[in-house]
């Protein structure tokens, strides 16, 4: 344990760790119309960008409860914060947002000077010039593969955003954003064991802005005046702080720990929690001589309130004012950065859970961190947890074949249809004959294991990374493409839309809608581009709709952009052109169209008149 | 070793709720209230609106003296005179008993609790709370708007009473529990130094015992928050919570004098204490080494709540093997949770199959209604098998819904319900079918299982599609099925009535009901609510049509009989 070092534990380098710190904290004093800094040593690689903090409130707090704000989709500045398949936006505190946005216009362009210089990229912030830095990075990889294209010269080093006592950024998504995109571990969090800060974002504003205001004026270092020693608001914002971090954390260790029950959920129509939550790798620093390094965000968020907890009564006061005081104490802290021991812990389900005074190793660690046997149990869930996800995982992945030998059958099945010049569309819907029957069979099983991955997702039960996995992609856009017409055949064979509505509106299951989704964001091709799976239930909705074709008038438009699509998905290979046999639905259907109408289509050529 | 590791959550439940401020934020009402609380009265109740918010509490009160006098009565009455408490009666629990004290003091306040209940809207959040009689009362009050609140949009109540007594008996506790979400709708706060919790289950206390076993009558129900000066810890399971109790009786009676008098406790004192543990670290800490972290956290409340201070003690290992099992018990419980999206495609699978016999007994010119009851071939026993697992699938599913109406989750409801309602369309017929083939009478009756009846009922409920329009179904009647699932049974009936006629019984009566189902068989059709199935020459339809057609004669004549003759019915699809 002792062995290893911080730079090789989080692969960065130790003196660029402390020079941004130290640049972090220059940044600070920075007269008030310069937004950032910007630090490039000659012969040095790396380039360092930093912020100044804010002190005032409402560049904390937005607004009541939390200052949350989901983040908007249109324009999407940060595409990649959401969940795919649940079509879940990231939420951010909006303060923060609202400043990153000011800053993004002037420093841009010194950013992209620096990639061409072929420089590392480091975003650094202490407190609330963290989040700037975060968002930096974000804004800066989801442009990175742009930057590469302008110039493929360019250079190709990941980003690194090092923050230091910094307050929460957004909610849970982020971490699940950027776990899937494999971004995270270029975000590290330096976080003193009592600093107030990280945890001030986990209370409501109603419950801490007096208290909050003074600390911050106190902590401002630019403020001229000289403040005495605020304890009694340090001790007051602990407590709020505390028995909100609390709150959050016990919810949390509720799910971790598999408890379904239903109070916890019931609270929460009483009670308002705190939305944020921690993402990247964590290093906390013991305030002795070691360093603890934590990937696991339910860990994180665990320590962040077990760790500040007080041993005795007596304690109050002294620890509430350093709760305040360590926020500046980072610089030093980190000065003999190379002699601190690291510890980091893999395998969270395996810690020793007693907290004997005499331990040593690991033991030691977490005494020092201040974490008892209850904070133990709770890392040990966050471990299990992230364990059973993976678990699901390989359950799924063992799948696979069965998934490849249903859809080769279905594939086969569209084939004989198509050798007879019928759709194997209108063949499931009229359900003639056993290879009919088989294949609807195959349909409804292959339906159990996607609607069972489906399932998990919408709960989070899977690893962050799997709505990345360009395999899944493939095997859910395909089996999407060669399934999701049967689906459609099924659903207006059995008239399902007069009892429940047009398919699109009301039938169409996750596992389609997810997996299109998942294509859609891979390709960065807007929403609802890739929708030719549902070429069918389009059609089968215009039938109804035109079997009065007096109202032709009224469709026109629509058709004349499916017909278009059409065209493209046909010409793509991503629709077959079984549609186009003499007898299918969507050629009867077509050719009651009017004349002068069928005569300009685009897609008259594929049609024999 | 283990595949996964299992973890029991009642310390940081009780945290949580503890952190959220509820709880002083109810106690400070009922300290108020009780300011209020005049000399001569009884009990007294008062709704509190909340400020800025969606939320009132309801908090109940009794006097101190009264309360004295009520602990001595233990009586329970019988759920059969209380009325009101019905709907919590079911095919597996169908009794169960409530405390004398609670329900009189309930009884005095009804009249301006029911036109209370009446007034209260769906998007209310409310906290139910009262102290040691008053939470009984409290109880009472949340079981009671538990009926109403199944409704799609109401918000839960959360019933949080302060060392409340017991009040009901096992079947009560049955009733509660079977139903995970009614039963975290209770919180019982109950301090260690506390006597009235504990008071019905105590060995110490002789009334309390049953003649005949050494159990208490008395059982609890809902989650409990156990304190101590140490801190404090919930338990869900109701067993572990007797456990539970009994064990902090035996402690506390090692502890201290005996006789000592019944005092109130001070429960503001209580939850403040407990609000500032929450940035200590306590007891949580182990110095034993304990490697399985269900254990560990079993040993940390039981800490938690004043027990098992001396370790290793038999009685504490004890205890703990016990709690240990509870929660496994609890974990297994959640798990078998019926979950019915899980078998979903499978059922559907066995449906989609179903069809295929139907279209295939069709092309026989039978019907999968006859093809079925003289089954003889094999593709007929494949059936047996899987119309049994969807029977037993759609059995399952309607006892889920009866003991927790999922009325709330509208979208979840449609799905299945559409499903359901195929499903009984479908496969009712085939167990009409099996009922008289062994000469069972009068289905409806006699042999209708209770599933089918519930289907039934929820379709209606959920008021008519938009396919009750006759156009709509007179368009698509070849591709659907016979709505009226026991429709099969009305032809089988008829059958019957006219071997009666034959063999020249009951005249009058018979001829009557034959004319009765011909009505409804007309009915059927002009509303294109029949399958044109029943007219395959093989069908017991149209079996019944030849014999019917021989008794009544040429010279009878009405709406169905000429429908029949004139052969309509081939173009009826």
């Amino acid at each position: 344990m002792a062995s290893e070092r911080l730079g090789e534990v989080i692969s960065m380098k130790e003196e660029v760790i402390k020079k941004a710190c130290s640049i972090a904290m220059k940044a600070h004093k920075l007269p008030e119309k310069q937004l950032y800094l910007v630090e490039k040593n000659r012969g040095s690689s790396d380039v360092i960008f930093s912020f100044p903090g804010s002190w005032t409130i409402s560049d904390w707090f937005s607004r009541s409860p939390f200052g949350e704000k989901m983040i908007d989709p249109h324009p999407p500045q940060f595409a990649s914060l959401r969940s795919i398949g649940n079509d879940q936006v990231a939420t951010v505190n909006e303060a923060f947002l609202t400043r990153f946005q000011a800053i993004l216009p002037q420093l841009q362009n010194e950013v992209v000077k620096a990639v061409a210089e072929r420089k590392q990229i480091v975003f650094t912030g202490h407190s609330s010039a963290g989040p700037i830095a975060v968002l930096m990075t974000v804004w800066f990889l989801e442009n990175w593969e742009n930057f590469i294209k302008s110039d493929p010269s360019t250079s190709r080093m990941p980003p690194i955003c090092v923050t230091f006592g910094s307050p929460l950024v957004g909610d849970f998504i982020i971490n699940h954003a950027l776990r899937r995109e494999s971004w995270s571990h270029y975000f590290i969090h330096f976080v003193m064991r009592y600093d107030i800060v990280p945890r001030v974002l986990l209370a409501p504003l109603s419950s801490l802005e007096p208290e909050l205001k003074t600390i911050l004026d106190f902590l401002n270092p630019k403020c001229t005046i000289h403040i005495q020693e605020p304890t009694r608001e340090a001790s007051a914002l602990y407590v709020t702080v505390m028995s909100n971090a609390s709150s959050v954390a016990s919810h949390a260790a509720c799910h971790l720990m598999g408890n379904t029950n239903k109070l916890s959920d019931t609270l929460l129509s009483f009670i308002e929690l705190s939305p944020y939550r921690p993402f990247g790798t964590y290093v906390f620093c013991t305030g002795d001589r070691e360093l603890v390094v934590m990937k696991n965000p339910d860990a994180v968020l665990q320590i962040l309130f077990y760790s500040s907890q007080l041993s005795s009564e007596v304690e109050g006061p002294e620890i509430a004012l350093r709760s305040v005081k360590d926020h500046f104490n980072y610089q030093s802290e980190l000065q003999n950065l190379e002699t601190k021991g690291v510890a980091h812990f893999d395998n969270l389900e395996g810690l020793p859970l007693s907290s004997n005074v005499g331990a040593a190793g690991l033991g030691l660690v977490l005494n020092n961190l201040g974490l008892s046997t209850r904070a133990r149990l709770c890392l040990c869930a966050a471990g299990e947890l992230e364990k059973q996800k993976r678990r699901n995982q390989d359950k799924i992945n063992k799948k696979k074949t069965d998934i490849e030998k249903g859809l080769l059958a279905l594939e086969g099945y569209k084939t004989r249809c198509e050798a007879g010049r019928v759709s194997y569309y209108d063949a499931l819907k009229l359900s003639k004959d056993t290879d009919d029957f088989n294949a609807n069979v195959r349909r409804l099983e292959l339906a159990g294991i996607f609607d069972e991955i489906m399932e998990m997702l919408k709960r989070y039960e899977l690893p962050d990374e799997f709505e990345g996995h360009r395999e899944w992609i493939n095997i859910g856009t395909r089996y999407r493409r060669i399934v999701e017409p049967l689906d459609i055949a099924n659903y207006y064979r059995h008239l399902k839309n007069e009892d429940t509505g047009p398919y699109m509106k009301r039938g169409r299951p996750k596992r389609y809608r997810y997996t299109q989704r998942w294509l859609e964001y891979a390709l960065k091709i807007s929403a609802g581009s890739s929708g030719e799976s549902c070429f069918w239930a389009r059609i089968e909705d215009l039938c109804l709709r035109t079997i009065n074709m007096g109202l032709f008038e009224d469709v026109k438009e629509e058709i004349l952009s499916l017909e278009k699509q059409v065209e493209k998905w046909v010409q793509n290979r991503e629709l077959g052109d079984d549609i186009f046999f003499e007898d299918s639905t969507f050629v009867k259907w077509w050719k009651k169209l009017p004349q002068q109408h069928r005569s300009g289509s685009c897609i008259s050529k594929f049609i024999n008149n | 070793m283990n595949q996964f590791s299992l973890f029991s959550s009642g310390i940081e439940l009780a945290n949580l709720v503890v952190s959220s401020g509820l709880l002083k934020l109810s106690w400070d009402k009922i300290s108020e209230l009780y300011t209020e609380l005049n000399q001569s009265e009884e009990i007294r109740w008062k709704v509190y609106q909340q400020p800025q918010s969606n939320c009132i509490i309801v908090a109940f009160v009794v006097s101190p003296n009264c309360t004295k006098q009520l602990l001595e009565e233990e009586e329970l009455v019988p759920s059969s005179s209380l009325p009101f408490f019905h709907f919590l009666r079911t095919e597996i629990n169908s009794s169960f008993s409530i405390s004398k004290a609670a329900v009189t003091l309930f009884d005095s306040i009804l009249d301006q609790l029911s036109s209370f209940k009446d007034r209260l809207g769906n998007s209310i959040s409310m906290i139910v709370t009262g102290h040691c009689l008053g939470g009984s009362v409290a109880s009472l009050f949340t079981l009671w708007l538990l009926e109403s609140i199944n409704r799609p949009g109401t918000k839960r109540p959360l019933c949080i009473t302060f060392g409340a007594p017991l009040i009901g008996d096992k079947g009560l506790q049955q009733a509660i529990s079977q139903n995970l979400m009614w039963n975290s709708d209770f919180l019982h706060v109950a301090a260690s130094q506390d006597l009235v919790p504990r008071l019905f289950i105590s060995p110490y206390n002789p009334n309390a015992m049953e003649i005949d076993s050494q159990t208490g009558i008395y059982k609890p129900f809902g989650i409990f928050l156990l304190c101590s000066e140490y801190g404090c810890s919930s338990l869900e399971d109701p067993e572990a919570v007797s456990e539970v109790l009994v064990a902090m009786d035996l402690e506390i009676a090692r502890n201290k004098p005996p006789n000592e008098q019944w005092h109130m406790i001070d429960y503001g004192a209580v939850v403040k204490r407990l609000m500032s543990t929450v940035r200590f670290k306590g007891i949580s800490q182990l110095s034993e080494m304990i490697e399985c972290p269900l254990q560990a956290g079993i040993v940390l409340q039981l800490q938690a709540i004043g027990l098992n201070r001396r370790q290793q003690s038999g009685a504490s290992n004890l205890l703990i093997a016990k709690l240990e099992k509870c929660e496994k018990a609890l974990v297994l419980k959640r798990k078998m949770v019926f979950n019915p999206f899980k078998k979903l495609n499978k059922r559907k699978e066995d449906m989609a199959k179903l069809e295929w016999y139907k279209k295939v007994s069709k092309s026989e010119d039978k019907g999968y209604y006859d093809s079925y009851k003289n089954r003889g071939l094999k593709k007929d026993m494949h059936v047996v098998t899987f119309k049994k697992s969807l029977t037993n699938y759609w059995k399952e599913m309607v006892a889920e819904v009866e003991r927790m109406p999922q009325k709330e989750e509208a979208s979840f409801r449609t799905r299945w319900l559409y499903a359901g309602t195929n499903y009984r369309r479908m496969v009712e017929p085939l167990d009409i079918a099996d009922y008289y083939k062994e000469n069972g009478e009068d289905y409806k009756a006699n042999g209708r299982s209770q599933h089918y009846i519930k289907l039934e009922k929820w379709l209606e409920e959920a008021g008519k599609p938009l396919s009750s329009q006759v156009i709509t179904r007179k368009h698509n009647v070849s591709a659907s099925l016979t709505e009226d699932s026991c429709f099969w049974a009305h032809v089988e009936e008829a059958l019957i009535q006219c071997e009666l006629l034959r063999n020249g019984q009951e005249e009058e009566s018979t001829r009557k009901k034959l004319i009765r189902f011909e009505e409804y068989v007309m009915e059927q059709i002009k509303e294109y609510a029949v399958s044109p199935e029943i007219f395959l020459g093989g069908s017991s339809f149209m079996q019944w049509w030849k014999d019917y057609e021989q008794i009544v004669g040429t010279s009878y004549k009405s709406q169905l009989t000429d429908f029949m003759k004139s052969l309509l019915y081939q173009q009826y699809h």
